[in-house]
Parts: structure tokens; sequence; C-alpha cells
């Protein structure tokens, strides 16, 4: 007995810029996986305001990003399976924002993360690569993602990670030292930072001076007690954004994470953009 | 001589079974469930019967040795209190097995939240929260101004009904299982504060002055001495 599908059209999108085609939600027979509902249960997938973002409701009203590996997971994640119309399932997977600040970031509601399916992006601190994942998940097989972590341990996991998602690539070195593997880095669209470094504002600098093209973009996450624990946090990040901008990063966002402990947030901005000309 | 009769087939009459309109009661009662259920009923009310007329025709004199230590409330004999029935170190135990069991719950109640938390993220409702943009000039902060009013993510409307039903009802179900896990971490904490106070060691209540952060519940400090 099969139950009928059901396309929504248009989602209810309401006013507002709707960047990116195709409104519509897809309402599959979906199921969780992982401890949820097995089997029959409703699951509505609709589309993200950003490209490659997802939003799952059913159970639960979680962000998702689609599996570039169907039938893997990074830790234990839940998956969401969607039946499409011509039976074959779409495989989506949780986004945490309490284990990732990006999903944390897009979840309060950030105006634009830059990134797209088909960009080149640069991940400094990648760690395990849980956000590392779920960004590929977004750039997709067109595009690529540059992960770079320190540590050994986190590396290993980092490694068989990227064993499965051929468009990661891990870099096992100190970001401070982009030279060490600027054989393996191209020119990326955009830089993710979640490093937390008292000196981070000049690693970035130095990672974009290598490798983000003009007019890219970057992120940067700042945890108030790593830089100076006596000061404010309102104040470091300012002093954060004022290094910033000395080295050509302009941002254009900057929003603090109240979901996760400690104070953190998240700086979105531009490298190098090209002047507006007056008209 | 047998009769033609055992020659003919006699097929079993089968009992009549429930109607389709009452199948939620179950099996239909024939005579002998019937009289299975009034044997019970009457037993018991004989029994009752009994117990009704030997307390109607109960002697005012009667006595019994026991009756010395033990009180009669609202009917129910209380036998004399125990109050040394376990010494200090059985009730230690006691008590640190309660403090154990609920620090266990909460414990479980926390990972539960988290497990929860991973897949219900609140993703509507958060646009109000404030940001800051950062303008090159005059003009931009306008035109950011006017595009920050109108956006919006999947809006609530475009959600069908039981989806929505089941989300609330996980959300609801979250927000029990935080308020539970709260109520338990007070209980824990009340509970090893009295283990600790019972525990020997030199302390002192702080007065009103004293404390920081008064929220009605007495704060104690012990003399700083060096264990082993």
């Amino acid at each position: 007995m099969t139950h009928p599908q059901r396309r929504r059209g248009g989602g209810g999108r309401g006013r507002g810029l709707a960047t990116g085609g195709g409104g519509s939600a897809v309402r599959g027979r979906g199921s969780e996986s992982g401890g949820g509902i097995k089997g029959g249960g409703k699951v509505l997938v609709a589309p993200h305001r950003h490209a490659g973002v997802f939003i799952a409701k059913s159970k639960g009203d979680a962000l998702v990003t689609k599996n570039l590996v169907p039938g893997e997971i990074i830790y234990d994640e839940k998956r969401i399976f969607v039946q499409n119309e011509d039976r074959s399932t779409v495989e989506y997977r949780v986004w945490n924002p309490h284990r990732s600040k990006l999903a944390a970031a897009i979840n309060i509601g950030v105006d634009n993360i830059w990134i797209k399916p088909g960009l080149k992006v640069l991940y400094l601190g990648a760690s395990s690569g849980y956000s590392v994942s779920h960004v590929s998940d977004i750039v997709g097989h067109e595009g690529c993602v540059y992960a770079v972590e320190h540590s050994h341990i986190c590396g290993s996991d980092l490694v068989n990670m990227t064993e499965k998602r051929t468009n990661v690539i891990p870099i096992i070195e100190d970001a401070r030292h982009p030279a060490k593997y600027r054989m393996l880095v191209g020119m990326v669209d955009i830089i993710l930072c979640d490093i937390n470094q008292p000196d981070q504002a000049t690693i970035i600098a130095t990672n974009a001076s290598y490798f983000l093209k003009p007019g890219g973009h970057f992120m940067i996450t700042i945890s108030a007690n790593s830089i100076d624990s006596k000061l404010s946090a309102e104040t470091v990040y300012q002093k954060e954004v004022e290094k910033l901008q000395m080295e050509e990063l302009k941002p254009t966002e900057i929003l603090p994470l109240d979901n996760c402990e400690g104070d953190h947030a998240c700086v979105f901005g531009g490298y190098r953009l090209p002047r507006k000309q007056n008209s | 001589m047998s009769s033609l009769r055992n020659c003919v087939p006699r097929p079993a009459h089968k009992e009549r079974s429930q109607p389709q309109a009452r199948k939620k009661f179950g099996l239909r009662e024939k005579h002998k469930d019937y009289v299975i259920r009034a044997k019970a009923y009457h037993k018991k009310q004989d029994t009752l019967k009994i117990l009704r007329q030997k307390a109607a025709f109960k002697n005012p004199d009667e006595f019994n040795f026991k009756m010395i230590n033990s009180k009669t409330e609202r009917g129910n004999h209380r036998p004399k209190d125990e109050v040394n029935k376990y010494s200090a170190e059985e009730l230690m135990i006691m008590k640190t097995q309660d403090i154990g069991y609920v620090f266990q719950k909460w414990q479980s109640e926390k990972n539960k939240i988290d497990k929860l938390t991973s897949s219900l993220q609140c993703t509507e409702g958060q646009s109000s929260r404030r940001h800051v943009y950062y303008a090159e000039d005059r003009e931009e902060a306008r035109e950011l101004e006017s595009e920050s009013r109108s956006r919006s993510d999947i809006s609530a409307r475009g959600i069908p009904r039981d989806i929505k039903k089941k989300m609330d009802r996980s959300y609801r179900d979250l927000e029990a299982r935080r308020s539970r896990a709260n109520n338990l971490e007070k209980l824990y904490a009340d509970m090893s504060m009295q283990k600790e106070l019972q525990k020997k060691g030199r302390k002192r209540k702080l007065r009103e002055d004293e404390i920081l952060n008064p929220n009605g519940k007495p704060v104690y400090k012990w003399r700083a001495d060096r264990k082993r």
C-alpha cells in the first residue's frame, strides 16, 4: 500500500529575499534513523535560504545537509531519508549547532554564509572534521574543501573521514605557516577559520594573502576567552575586527553566538572587495 | 446395536463471538465466564460482611499487651516508633545510595536532553536577534536597514498539521525534560549539602549580610583543614 507522494509547491516563502530558485519543499514518505522513527514517519524537508542547506521538520526540527556519501556518518548524527516519486531515497544528515559554530550561525539567522555549491573552501582548524563534512556536503562534488588541522589525534579522524569523501583534502600542518602547504592548495573562494588562538587575525591574514582570491569571503569564530580573558567580550570582538580591517579583511556582519557556552562570535566578511562606483 | 446416528456427521456447535462494533471490549462473555466473575465478587463481599460484623460486635474491653506502646490512628494500627532502627553508618550508606540514584537520573536526563537538542534546533524565530552589520558609507547602511526588515526563511505556515503536531510534541517533551533535570539538580544539591553537614568538620553558618547571592537557602563555610 503506497502513500501518495505530494510535492509542496511554493513552500510559503513569504516576502523577502529568496536567493536561489525553486521554493518547493519535498514532503516525502521519509524516516529518521539513529533511534528515531523507524519507517513510516513523515518528514518535510525544505531548502533553506542558503544554497545547499535544508531544514527538516518532523519529530525533530533541524538543519540538514544532503549527504555526499550516502550511508556514511561521521560520529553518530541522525539521518533523514526522503523518498522521491521515482522511488529513490535521498539521504540528509542532521547538522548540530551545538557542535558546529557554522550551524549555530545559520540557525541564528546570518544574512549570507557565502558558501555555495561548487566553491573552493579553505577550512583552518578542522578538528575531527564534523563541520568540514557538512561544508563538503554543501559544496558538492564540483567544489573542494581544504581542511587544515594541526593536532595529530584529530588529524587521524580527519583523514579517516576524507577517505570516503573525495572533495576534502586533509592537511595536517600548522596554519601559521601556509608556505608549508602552499603546494597543496590552490586559490580558494572562502576561508573559514575556527582556531582559538590569540594571533588568529595574523594567521587568517597570511593564509588569505596566499590563497584567498580578491573578492572572496571569510568567516572567523572569535572566542573571547581565548583571545583575552580580562576584557569584556564586546571589546575583544571590536579589537579583533579592527585587526582584520587592517589586513584588508573587511567584515560585513558579526553575530554573537548565544547558544554556545562561553562568549563566542562569528564574523563574516569579504576580502579585497571591489570598490563601489559612485553613480 | 449401534444406531445410524453414529454415521451421520455431527458438526460441533460453535460459540457466538463478539460483534465487530464491540471488538474493543474483548472476548464475548458466556455463562461460564460470568460464573467465575460472580463467584469472585461474592467471595469478596462475604469476607467484607464478616469483617463488618466483627467490627460491629467488637468488645470495647479487649486488651493485648502490644496495645501498651502502639496507637490507632484513624482506624490504622501504628506500631511503636523505631527511633534507632538503623545505625548512623547504615543511614549514611542509605543516604549515599539515594544521592547516587538521584545523580544517575539527573545525568541520564541531561544526556537525553543533549540528544534531543541535536535534532530540535528551533530553526524558526531566530532572526530577531541582534546582528551587527558593517557598512562602508551611509547609503550602504540605509540599504542594509531596508533589507534586514524584509527577510524570512521557511515560514511556519507551510508546514502540514500532522508534522507540526509532532514537532510541538517533541518540543514539549524537551521542555519537560529540561525542567525535570533542573529539579533533579536542585534535589541533588540539597541532599549532598545535608550529607556534608552531617560529616565531621568545623563549619559555621553565614549571616544574611555575608551571603553574596541570597536565594533563601542557608550557606555554610567550612574551616580550612588540611586533609591527609
